[in-house]
C-alpha cells in the first residue's frame, strides 16, 4: 500500500507539472540566465580567470535553481489548501516526504540534463566528457543531499508567513557544506579524474551528508508536514 | 437504535497558544447515527470537525473513532473517515478521473476503476470526467468533491457546513445522497442551516464560545433550539 | 471587572514568579566576574609572551577559545530543549531554546569580532575563511535564520515546533560544516586561529581554563537571567490577556 501511495503522489506532482509547465521552464531559464550572468559579472572585469571558478559556478547556479523548484514543490497544496487532504489520507507522512523528496529530484535531475550540456558549451571545461561518468555520481550524490534537505526545509516555510523567503535564508547556510564538497570535488574531478586526490574523501562526505538529512526528515517528518 | 459508539469525544479541548477554542466537550455518536452540529461563527464547529477527522490533535481530552484512537491507529482511523467540507480539496489542474484515481490510491480502494465509475455516475459528472477541476463550476466541483469523500466507503462522514455555496441543482443532489447514503454511514454535520440539519439528525449538539451549549439526544423541533437560535422560537412542529 | 481580577489572580498564584536575578544568578555572574578576570591577569601579566610568530596577540586565545566554547554549549543546550520540547510539548523548554541560542549568537559574534581583532594583530588580514572563524559564520546565518523563522509564524505552538526543529538540524549541521571546511584549498589562507604550536605552559593553561570555566559561567547565570526575565515577560501576557478578554 505504501508504494501505491508513493507512486500516486510522485504521478500526481509530475502530471501536475506537465499540464502547467511552471516550474520546470522556470528553473531552466533561471539556471541558464544565471550561467550568462556569472559568465559577464565575472569576465566584464578584465581576467580571464573564469575557468578558475567553473567548477563552482556550476554548484552556485544548481543551489539557486533548486531553491527555485523547491518553493514550488508545496505551492499546489499550499495556494489551494489541498494540503487537508493529503492529511487525511491514511498515508504515513514518511511516505508523503519520499514523495515530495522524488518530485524534486526529478525536477532538479531534468534541469541537470539540459543544463550540464549548457554548461559544457559556454564554458568548454576542460576533463568534462573524460570524466563524465564520476561527474554524474558526484552530481547524483549532491542531489539527494540537495533535495532532502530543501524538501524538509520547504515542508516548514511553506507553512510560514514569509514562505518564498524564508526557505533561502534557512536552506543557502545548511547547504553550505554541500556546496563545499561538491564544488571542490568537481574541480578535483575536472583536473585529475576520479582517482584525484580527495575526491573520494568528498564523495564520501556527501554520503553521510545525505544519510544525516535523510534521517533528520525520516524522524522529524510527522511534526514537520502538521500535527 | 442502539449500537456500540462510533464516534467518541471525551472532554475535548483545543487551544491554540493561549487561545482556548473548545472547552470540555465530550459526545457520542452511535453506529449509524447522525449528530447535527450547531452554533454561531466561532463557536467552535469546525475545530471540533477537524478534531474528529484527526487533522488536529487534542490540547486535552481525546477522540475515538470504533474504540481506535487516532494517536496509536492514525492509518486506521482515517481510513474510515470521509471529510467534506467547503473546500473541495481537488487538485485544480487534473482531471476529475485523475482528482479520483489519486485519492482512490491513497486510501488503498480495491478495484478503484469500477468504484471511480460508479461514483461519478451518482454524482452524475461522468460526462466531464476528462475534464480538469479549473473549468468545472461551483456545483460540479462540490459533487465531484462528495465523490472523493465516498469513494473509500468510509464508515464515518464529517461535513462542514457542506450546502454552503451551492447551487440549487448541486444541493438537492447533496440533499438525494444524503437521503440514500443516510443508512450506511455515521454522520457528524456542522450546519447553519437549522432546519435542514433537524431534518437530518437524531442527536443533535449545540456549540458557544467552545463549550457544550445544548446537547440532545434524539430528534428535535426547530423550537427546541429556540434558547440558542431565538429567531426560530416561533417554529412548532414542522410542516 | 472582579472575574478579570480572580483570573488574573490565578495563574500569578500557581506560579511563583522568579524575580530576573536571583541570589543564585547574581553568585553565579560574580563567580564569572572573578574569574575572567582572572584569566585577565594570568594571562596578560602572568602567562609568558607566546614565543611563535603570534606573539602578544596570541593571548586573545585565552578568550577567543572560551567564547567559541561557550557557544558551542549554547547550540548544544538549545539542540537539547528543542528534543525535550519536541516530547513534552512544554513551552518552557522553547523559552530555554530560544534564549539559549540567543546567548549562542552573541558569543558566536564574540567569536567573529575576537577573530577579526586576533587576525588583524597576528597577521594583518581583516577576514580569512579560515575553518573555525567560516563556521562560526554560517552558525551565525543559521541561527539568525532561527529568528526569522519564529518571526514567520503566528501560531505560538507551531512556531516553538518548528523553532525547535530548525534548532535540531541546526546544531547537528555545525559539526558537518566544521569538516566540509576541511575540503577547502589550504594554500591560500595561512592564517590558523588555535593554540601556537609550542604548546601551552602551565600558566597558560591556567590562563585559558580561568576564561574556559569563567565564560561557561557566564552563559549559566545571563541564561538564568533571561529565563527569569523571559518568565516574567510570559506573565505579562497572560495578565494582559485575561484583563483583554
Amino acid at each position: 500500500m505504501g508504494f501505491r501511495q508513493y507512486r500516486a503522489l510522485v504521478r500526481k506532482d509530475l502530471l501536475s507539472e506537465l499540464r502547467t509547465r511552471e516550474t520546470v521552464v522556470a528553473m531552466f531559464l533561471f539556471v541558464v540566465l544565471a550561467m550568462v550572468v556569472f559568465h559577464y559579472a565575472f569576465t566584464a572585469t578584465g581576467g580571464g580567470a573564469l575557468s578558475f571558478y567553473t567548477g563552482g559556478m556550476l554548484w552556485v547556479v544548481f543551489v539557486f535553481g533548486a531553491l527555485l523548484g523547491l518553493n514550488r514543490s508545496f505551492a499546489h497544496e499550499k495556494d489551494e489548501g489541498v494540503l487537508d487532504g493529503l492529511l487525511l489520507c491514511p498515508v504515513d507522512r514518511v511516505t508523503i516526504f519520499l514523495a515530495k523528496m522524488t518530485g524534486n529530484l526529478i525536477f532538479l535531475g531534468l534541469i541537470q540534463v539540459v543544463a550540464v550540456p549548457v554548461f559544457a558549451l559556454f564554458f568548454a571545461p576542460h576533463g568534462m566528457l573524460a570524466h563524465l561518468a564520476a561527474l554524474l555520481v558526484l552530481i547524483a550524490l549532491a542531489d539527494l543531499g540537495i533535495a532532502a534537505l530543501g524538501t524538509l526545509l520547504a515542508t516548514i516555510a511553506m507553512q510560514t508567513r514569509a514562505r518564498d523567503l524564508l526557505l533561502p535564508i534557512v536552506f543557502l547556510p545548511l547547504v553550505i557544506p554541500l556546496v563545499i564538497a561538491a564544488a571542490s570535488a568537481t574541480g578535483a574531478l575536472l583536473s585529475g579524474g576520479a582517482g584525484a586526490p580527495g575526491v573520494l574523501g568528498r564523495l564520501l562526505f556527501l554520503l553521510v551528508y545525505d544519510g544525516v538529512f535523510l534521517v533528520l526528515a525520516y524522524g522529524t517528518y510527522d511534526v514537520a508536514i502538521g500535527e | 437504535m442502539t449500537g456500540a459508539a462510533q464516534i467518541s469525544a471525551v472532554g475535548l479541548g483545543k487551544a491554540f497558544g493561549r487561545r482556548e477554542v473548545l472547552h470540555d466537550v465530550s459526545f457520542t455518536v452511535r453506529r449509524g447515527g447522525f449528530l447535527a452540529l450547531f452554533g454561531p461563527n466561532g463557536a467552535g464547529k469546525t475545530t471540533t470537525l477537524r478534531l474528529v477527522a484527526t487533522l488536529l490533535r487534542p490540547s486535552s481530552g481525546s477522540v475515538t473513532l470504533a474504540g481506535r484512537d487516532p494517536r496509536d491507529e492514525p492509518a486506521a482511523v482515517r481510513r474510515a473517515i470521509g471529510f467534506l467540507s467547503h473546500n473541495p480539496l481537488l487538485y485544480r489542474d487534473l482531471t476529475a478521473q485523475e482528482n479520483l484515481r489519486f485519492y482512490a490510491d491513497m486510501y488503498g480502494v480495491a478495484e478503484p476503476a469500477a468504484r471511480i465509475d460508479e461514483l461519478l455516475d451518482r454524482v452524475e459528472l461522468r460526462h466531464r470526467r476528462h475534464d480538469v477541476v479549473a473549468t468545472l463550476s461551483r456545483g460540479m466541483v462540490q459533487r465531484l468533491a462528495i465523490a472523493r469523500a465516498l469513494l473509500h466507503r468510509p464508515a464515518v462522514l464529517l461535513l462542514d457546513e457542506p450546502h454552503a455555496g451551492l447551487d440549487a441543482h448541486a444541493a438537492a443532489l447533496l440533499d438525494g445522497l444524503l437521503a440514500e447514503i443516510r443508512d450506511e454511514h455515521t454522520f457528524v454535520m456542522a450546519t447553519h442551516d437549522v432546519r435542514r440539519g433537524l431534518e437530518l439528525a437524531d442527536q443533535v449538539l449545540v456549540l458557544d464560545g467552545g463549550r457544550v451549549a445544548l446537547q440532545r439526544d434524539g430528534r428535535l423541533e426547530p423550537g427546541d433550539l429556540a434558547d440558542v437560535y431565538p429567531e426560530h422560537a416561533g417554529l412548532g412542529a414542522r410542516a | 471587572m472582579e472575574s478579570a481580577a480572580t483570573v488574573a489572580a490565578g495563574p500569578v498564584s500557581e506560579q511563583t514568579a522568579p524575580a530576573p536575578a536571583t541570589a543564585t544568578t547574581t553568585a553565579i555572574l560574580a563567580a564569572a566576574g572573578v574569574l575572567l578576570a582572572a584569566a585577565l591577569v594570568v594571562g596578560f601579566w602572568v602567562a609568558p609572551t607566546d614565543a611563535s610568530t603570534l606573539g602578544f596577540s596570541q593571548k586573545i586565545f585565552y578568550f577567543h577559545a572560551p567564547i567559541a566554547e561557550t557557544a558551542l554549549l549554547a547550540f548544544g543546550v538549545a539542540f537539547v530543549a528543542a528534543l525535550l520540547y519536541l516530547r513534552r510539548g512544554d513551552a518552557r523548554y522553547d523559552r530555554l531554546g530560544v534564549a539559549a541560542v540567543r546567548l549562542g549568537l552573541l558569543f558566536s559574534l564574540l567569536v567573529m569580532v575576537t577573530g577579526v581583532i586576533w587576525g588583524r594583530a597576528a597577521w594583518g588580514v581583516w577576514w580569512a575563511w579560515e575553518p573555525r572563524l567560516t563556521t562560526f559564520l554560517i552558525a551565525c546565518l543559521l541561527y539568525g535564520g532561527y529568528f526569522v523563522l519564529r518571526g514567520a509564524v503566528e501560531d505560538e505552538s507551531r512556531r516553538a515546533t518548528y523553532a525547535a526543529l530548525f534548532a535540531i538540524i541546526a546544531f547537528v549541521d555545525v559539526p558537518i560544516t566544521f569538516f566540509a571546511t576541511r575540503f577547502l584549498p589550504e594554500g591560500l589562507h595561512p592564517v590558523v586561529l588555535g593554540p601556537a604550536g609550542s604548546g601551552m605552559d602551565a600558566r597558560d593553561l591556567v590562563a585559558f581554563l580561568a576564561g574556559l570555566a569563567g565564560m561557561t559561567l557566564l552563559f549559566i547565570g545571563l541564561l538564568r537571567l533571561e529565563l527569569g526575565i523571559e518568565a516574567l515577560r510570559e506573565e505579562l501576557r497572560e495578565l494582559k490577556f485575561h484583563l483583554g478578554r
